[in-house]
């Protein structure tokens, strides 16, 4: 392993132009997520044509390193502005825009540096040393019915970190639910509800929702407090964390480093349930879980440390099976095929430089995030003094062309801003905004996995439940449904 | 009614009429699938029938707990501070603020980006209660170049041109300037 991965450093910085395409990808990816409005799939979505005139290696290798920065730089973002620069940084903004409001950004921001480092090269280390041995346990154990039990896991643990009241919390993962049957179902190819709208038929698109949801849903509230005079400016700070706040949290990093592999090595889960299992994790096995929401900093470290965790890993199925595991990785099988590749088993046997300096640039990337994270941090958090009705309308433009882009409909700005006028409303009525994105990114993957699975099974439900790893999932969705059931009707209630 | 408000009834007849519509809505392609025998409407069926479940849930937690908030609730911050609103003006000036970005939407397939962006960045500025001229004008500019700058010139992003005569003639003066300075390099 150690002479391949030299072989790729060798590679990677032994020629100045693919030098130079992975600091773009470092920089660029941190950027655009790290710039309200716009993510690394924004940035992602326009290089994909240009990457034709890369090499395989250079085009796949940006895309990863693209992967790796981008998915730290979203939670930037999410401390500062409660505005997720993509789905996986969502839980981070539970406690870390608290944080902000308390004046305590710096420790939110450098803890975050900090964790997603040390989760993505934890991830990449695993995913150097035992990618072909994981990605044959994967094709051995996990198939349909194993995936749908996780993502109904992963939606009872949503259901029950989000929202006012756990029937909040349910509503709002219902109605994500809902929202992505919207186009052809997965089994036959039906068109459903798309209301006499044909560019419906291809569905309500990821980014534009998340863009709306998140984003302009924030600009509302933020607006609505202008207008009616409760409007304060986030607090500025730079104080970071000392090194004891975070060894305090080693054993939250460890065990979202855990969640963030497992999750991110099946196909089509992500780093999305990566860090709701991450913060829900930290929250079940914390001592005080009230305090959770209200600027925790092992939250904001938990679900940092598990989203970059699964990025490391959810390369394994993509290099090894073939399957991506969100967006991002499903552009990187874009990348592939414009240059008459398949990602598979072939491609360890076929072209074992191309994975080498994936593998190396994704674990240097995950090192850049530490030294350039902590360069850039205090110069970061200034976005906090830029007066908000400049910041506005920049964020509304960004995110007008980023739904934009992704897929040329001028249907998905329309798209955009009407989820953000839902989100605003739904928000106001304290349902959760990170539950109905969870549920409208994992409703489709549950539905082919649950049809899929159901026909493996010929519709014998003791078969499908002679599945150990899917029963142990089922019923660990099924304990937290029934808890959250229990503290429905018999939890406290207090004046909000 | 309990501790039941008006908005508790406005969140069930919401729920209820997502529930009702959807469901006439999937008679529509209530077709079988040969190899799949819950069909296209199985799926989406659950989630409303759950959503009915989960609204009528909601309603009795309003009725016997009111606006309160369930102790150990994570995430429950995230909900914004309860905003009061004093008079009518604080109403419209809230509902200007959420139809400006729906209306430039619309305009974009007629106006397109080019023409329609300024306008709208200088309007959010001005619903944004900003009202000094020199600032709104600056900021305008400001912005919309460097939308300009990064989208059209660094990475040639394909942006609506509109489809109306004058706007979509203004596009193709923009794209025809831009090529003219790519020329130059």
């Amino acid at each position: 392993m150690l002479d391949n991965f030299l072989t790729g450093t060798a590679t990677l910085f032994g020629d100045p132009f693919t030098i130079g395409i992975f600091i773009f990808g470092v920089i660029g990816g941190m950027l655009f997520g790290a710039i309200p409005g716009v993510s690394m799939l924004t940035l992602a979505a326009i290089l994909l044509p240009f990457t034709a005139d890369l090499s395989p290696s250079q085009g796949v290798m940006l895309f990863a390193v693209i992967y790796c920065t981008g998915t730290y730089g979203g939670a930037i973002t999410a401390i500062l502005f409660n505005i997720p620069g993509a789905p996986e940084n969502a839980p981070t903004a539970f406690d870390g825009y608290p944080m902000t409001q308390k004046g305590m950004a710096g420790k939110a921001v450098g803890a975050a540096v900090l964790c997603s480092a040390v989760g993505g090269v934890a991830s990449a280390i695993v995913m150097m040393s035992a990618t072909e041995p994981l990605a044959q346990w994967a094709i051995m154990n996990i198939g349909p019915p194993e995936i749908f039990a996780l993502v109904f896991f992963g939606l009872a643990v949503a259901s029950s970190v989000g929202g006012r009241t756990i029937w909040k919390g349910w509503l709002s993962v219902l109605l994500g639910l809902l929202i992505a049957t919207i186009g052809q179902d997965p089994v036959g190819g039906i068109n459903r509800f798309n209301f006499g709208f044909s560019d419906l038929a291809a569905g309500i698109a990821f980014v534009p929702a998340i863009l709306g949801f998140f984003a302009v849903s924030e600009i509302f509230v933020q607006a609505e407090k202008k207008v009616s005079g409760n409007y304060s400016a986030p607090k500025f700070s730079v104080d970071f964390p000392t090194f004891f706040e975070l060894w305090a949290h080693k054993i939250a990093v460890v065990r979202s480093i855990l969640v963030g592999f497992f999750c991110g090595i099946l196909p089509g889960i992500g780093a999305t349930l990566a860090a709701f299992m991450g913060y829900g994790e930290a929250v079940r096995w914390s001592k005080n879980k009230s305090d959770f929401g209200k600027g925790k900093l092992e939250g904001v470290i938990s679900s940092e440390t598990a989203n970059n965790a699964a990025t490391g890993a959810a390369m394994i199925p993509l290099l090894a099976l073939g399957l991506p595991g969100g967006a991002l990785t499903a552009m990187m099988v874009a990348v592939f095929q414009m240059h008459d590749l398949e990602p598979g088993p072939l491609v360890f046997y076929n072209s074992p430089d191309l994975i080498w300096i994936v593998f190396a640039g994704m674990f240097y990337a995950n090192l850049s995030i530490l030294f350039i994270g902590l360069l850039e941090t205090k110069t970061i958090l200034y976005l906090l003094k830029i007066p908000f009705q400049f910041l506005a309308p920049m964020i509304l433009m960004l995110a007008s062309i980023g739904a934009y882009i992704s897929r040329g409909l001028v249907l998905d700005v329309i798209v955009m801003f009407a989820a953000g006028v839902i989100g605003f409303l739904l928000r106001r009525s304290g349902y959760s905004i990170p539950g109905i994105v969870l549920g409208l990114i994992l409703g489709k993957i549950g539905e082919q996995n649950f049809a899929q699975g159901m026909q493996m099974v010929h519709y014998d439900l003791g078969t499908y439940f002679s599945r150990p790893i899917c029963t142990i999932l089922i019923i660990a969705g099924v304990l937290t449904l029934a808890k959250s059931l229990h503290s429905a009707f018999f939890a406290k209630h207090v004046e909000s | 009614m309990g501790n039941l408000k008006n908005s508790d009834l406005v969140e069930i007849v919401f729920w209820l009429l997502i529930a009702v519509i959807f469901f006439s809505v999937s008679f529509n392609f209530n077709q079988p699938i040969e190899i799949y025998k819950f069909g296209a409407t199985g799926w989406p069926r659950v989630i409303l029938a759950l959503i009915g479940l989960a609204a009528l849930g909601n309603l009795y937690h309003s009725f016997k707990n009111g606006s309160k908030t369930q102790q150990g609730r994570v995430g429950a911050s995230e909900a914004p501070d309860q905003v009061y609103y004093s008079s009518l003006t604080d109403y419209l000036k809230t509902a200007w603020i959420l139809v400006i970005p729906l209306l430039y939407a619309i305009s974009l397939k007629p106006v397109g980006f080019y023409f329609g962006t300024p306008f709208f960045i200088a309007l959010v500025m001005l619903a944004w209660g900003e009202r000094r001229v020199k600032f709104i004008l600056m900021s305008t500019l400001f912005i919309y170049g460097l939308l300009l700058i990064l989208f059209m010139f660094i990475l040639n992003a394909p942006l609506p041109q509109g489809n109306v005569s004058p706007f979509y003639d203004f596009s193709a003066f923009m794209l025809k300037m831009k090529t003219q300075f790519d020329q130059l390099f």
